[in-house]
């Protein structure tokens, strides 16, 4: 069994503040839209905690960025730019998750610190982090203060359209928290990715990788 | 003389024969001589008696009516004295009348009883009926005034003016009068005027409310101009109101500033509209007890209470009129908040709003203290939302435009859709007790906007009070509304009612309703876009989009794990496979 340093520990706080903020999120969140079917808190508390959260998140969306971008890591995100290598690239992993992992295959991506996600991770956490996040941050601190912000929503369409932004957005990230939880889970154990964002190290067992 | 003849002829034949023709020819002859000599004689005398007749025959009359010690005692108790200056009478111009040509009842043979008359005043009419018998009508109504009190049964007696024994021209007397007083003269009487529609209006002037009002050193004629000793113009007017209507233009005369600022008024846009219940100066001031300013600026002397009852009551159950009422000054009354001339209507939200503010200077501060976005609260939320509560609530949904920021008015979106309005109109009304749909609120924006103006037309909510008369029971502070949850749940009374409310350029609004759904509808993310109340005014769709989402972000997984327990015996048999190869390695 070999280990690799895979998440040094700027991107391993980041993580579970985030993993921890967006649960916080989601409840409040629930709370607030669904004032007339949920009483988990006061609504004036569900107001103020996610506030508050959602400033927690928008600093810790800037620990991720200045991490990645000074120390040039960034590129993990990037999918390759030859559209075919990614493409082929794609339908591999797809291919492994839809069949391989079924038949007992082996993942055709090997985590390494410099090529850390394979390319339907790269563009989904590409779109997560640089369409995504930004978007339900900014459509948060808009509706955090709708007066102060009333000339951008307005140039995005309205109150309403904002509102609808970051609710979708919400019910996208719900969803995909489920699909996330669930592909951590599916490394050679199943708490081995979970193990391995806690320490960094995420253990190979012997036989795998290139 | 003639009888002693008589006798002594009848004495003896002779003497009758003889004395008989003798006195015969005497009397033929002399009676004329006789006459004659008596009339010469009694000339003078009669050229004395032409003037001295009244007094002559006067003089039973006199001989009690130039005492002034009698006094006549009417039904009522009331006395007036008889007596009768025959100086003065001598110089009038009927000295040349006897007593009994003006008290025709009155001979030495009948004499009225003391008690033959109900009163003074019932005497001095029946007294003043006889000049009529020589002043006829058309004498009379040569004079305006006259004209005026001859077709009246219960004008003032000629006697009023004139005098009686004394009798003078009017003009001897009222010319030494003030101008006040020669008004006076007949509208101190209790005469009264009947309108075109039959309504009767006093035309009594009690002088001393006059007096003590502020207009108490002005002129009649000041305000009832066109009116003096010489011109007294005969107006008819068909019923009260538009007769207070012409009278209260006398006001602006002196009170142009005021006059100016009603023309502002609801009040005056109802009367340019041909309503005649809405107020003019005098409905609110009075006629001729005009008092100060503080007047109207009482619990008791307020005058907006006489049509505005309903709002009246429920203000003098709030914190404001319990205020007034215990002797706060600076308690507010109606005129402080929608102004006393240019009177304004709540649908004006910003011009109410600065009201609140005005006194409450500290109120946006204090709101921050512990309201979150107190300025979006303070600019969506009317005051009396919270601060009247057990009211009925509301959502208002008004037009709005975004470029000008201000609301946009039903003239404006008459003018911009023309005939299509009046057809939106009329849709809106017939939807009776239904309510408006959300798709309809959208057509209304869609058309608006699309009409190639300047205007960014969108429907805009504001939480009010939906009983207007109920947003002026404002209720102390500790009983306000502080609870996020009354207004954010969609379970709260105020999405349940929903006003769509037209606003004119006036600041009258025209309501009608709307389905409560409107505010939760697709159609909502154009028409309301700019109206969402955290936790109440939801879009519905995304409810069900957001179902969809989270049941397919959890049955990916759920499938995935499926598939992979029934393929495990796959697995299973290429591992053991793969062990059997190497194991055979």
């Amino acid at each position: 069994m070999k280990k690799i340093y895979l998440h040094p520990l700027p991107i391993r706080i980041w993580h579970w503040i985030n993993a921890v903020s967006f649960i916080v999120l989601f409840v409040t969140g629930l709370q607030i839209r669904y004032r007339d079917m949920l009483s988990l808190m006061k609504f004036r508390d569900a107001v103020d905690l996610h506030n508050i959260v959602g400033f927690i998140l928008i600093f810790n969306f800037f620990i991720w960025l200045v991490y990645y971008i000074f120390s040039g890591r960034i590129r993990i995100y990037i999918p390759p730019l030859s559209v075919k290598k990614f493409i082929t690239g794609c339908i591999r992993q797809a291919r492994y998750y839809g069949y391989g992992i079924l038949l007992g295959e082996e993942n055709p991506h090997h985590s390494t610190p410099e090529n850390k996600f394979n390319p339907m991770q790269q563009m989904a956490y590409l779109a997560i982090m640089v369409i995504l996040i930004p978007m339900q941050l900014v459509s948060g601190l808009f509706l955090w203060d709708i007066k102060q912000f009333a000339g951008p929503i307005n140039l995005a369409g309205g109150l309403k359209v904002v509102d609808s932004v970051h609710v979708v957005l919400f019910l996208f990230f719900l969803s995909f928290i489920f699909v996330h939880i669930y592909l951590a889970t599916l490394g050679h154990t199943a708490t081995a990715h979970i193990k391995a964002m806690f320490t960094g190290y995420e253990e190979i067992p012997e036989g795998h990788g290139r | 003389m003639f009888e002693d003849t008589e006798h002594k002829a009848g004495k003896g034949t002779l003497g009758l024969v003889i004395l008989g023709p003798l006195f015969g020819l005497l009397y033929v002859c002399f009676l004329p001589l006789i006459a004659l000599m008596t009339l010469l004689l009694a000339l003078p005398e009669l050229a004395v008696a032409k003037k001295a007749e009244i007094v002559d025959n006067a003089g039973a009359c006199m001989s009690c009516h130039s005492s002034r010690e009698f006094s006549k005692t009417f039904k009522n108790k009331e006395k007036m004295s008889v007596f009768v200056n025959a100086d003065d009478f001598k110089g009038t111009v009927h000295a040349f009348l006897s007593c009994t040509d003006c008290h025709q009842k009155v001979s030495l043979n009948a004499h009225p009883g003391r008690s033959s008359y109900d009163s003074r005043e019932a005497f001095l009419l029946a007294a003043s009926a006889a000049c009529r018998n020589c002043h006829s009508d058309t004498q009379l109504k040569a004079k305006p005034v006259h004209a005026f009190l001859t077709n009246k049964t219960n004008g003032p007696p000629c006697i009023d003016c004139h005098g009686s024994h004394s009798v003078k021209r009017s003009t001897a007397w009222k010319n030494t009068l003030s101008d006040n007083q020669y008004c006076l003269t007949c509208h101190s009487q209790k005469l009264t005027k009947t309108l075109g529609n039959g309504e009767k209006i006093s035309l009594f002037i009690d002088p001393s409310p006059l007096k003590a009002s502020v207009h108490g050193k002005h002129a009649c004629t000041d305000c009832h101009t066109g009116f003096s000793r010489t011109s007294h113009p005969t107006r008819d007017f068909s019923d009260k109101r538009s007769r207070s209507f012409v009278i209260a233009e006398a006001c602006k005369r002196c009170h142009l500033d005021k006059h100016n600022a009603v023309r502002e008024s609801i009040h005056f846009k109802l009367i340019s509209e041909g309503n005649s219940k809405a107020p003019v100066c005098t409905d609110c001031h009075g006629f001729h007890n005009v008092g100060p300013k503080a007047t109207y600026e009482t619990l008791s002397g307020v005058p907006c209470k006489g049509c505005h009852e309903e709002v009246f009551k429920r203000y003098q159950k709030s914190v404001h009129g319990m205020a007034k009422a215990k002797g706060h000054t600076g308690a507010p009354l109606c005129s402080s908040c929608h102004f006393a001339h240019e009177v304004k209507i709540s649908a004006m939200n910003e011009r109410i709003k600065t009201a609140c503010l005005g006194c409450h200077k500290e109120a946006e501060a204090k709101h921050e203290k512990w309201l979150p976005n107190a300025g979006l609260h303070l600019s969506a939320v009317a005051c009396s939302a919270c601060h009247s509560p057990n009211t009925a609530k509301g959502i208002q949904l008004r037009l709005y435009d975004q470029n000008t920021d201000k609301p946009f008015t039903e003239e404006q979106a008459a003018k911009l859709l023309g005939s299509e309005y009046q057809a939106i109109l009329q849709r809106i009304s017939s939807h009776g007790g239904e309510g408006l749909e959300s798709d309809e609120l959208w057509d209304i924006v869609r058309k608006l906007n699309n009409k190639g103006t300047n205007a960014k037309v969108t429907f805009l909510g504001r939480m009010d009070v939906s009983n207007s008369a109920e947003a002026h029971q404002l209720a102390l502070k500790k009983d306000a509304v502080r609870e996020c949850e009354q207004c954010h749940t969609s379970e709260s009374d105020f999405f349940k009612s929903v006003t769509v409310a037209v606003v004119k350029a006036d600041g009258r609004l025209r309501n009608f309703k709307a389905k409560p759904e409107v505010l939760g509808s697709v159609f909502s993310m154009v028409s309301l876009k700019q109206f969402y109340v955290l936790g109440s005014t939801r879009l519905k769709a995304l409810d069900w989009i957001g179902i969809l989402m989270v049941f397919g972000g959890l049955s990916m997984p759920l499938a995935h794990i499926a598939l992979r327990v029934l393929t495990s015996p796959i697995r299973e048999a290429k591992r053991l496979n793969k062990m059997r190869k190497e194991g055979k390695r």
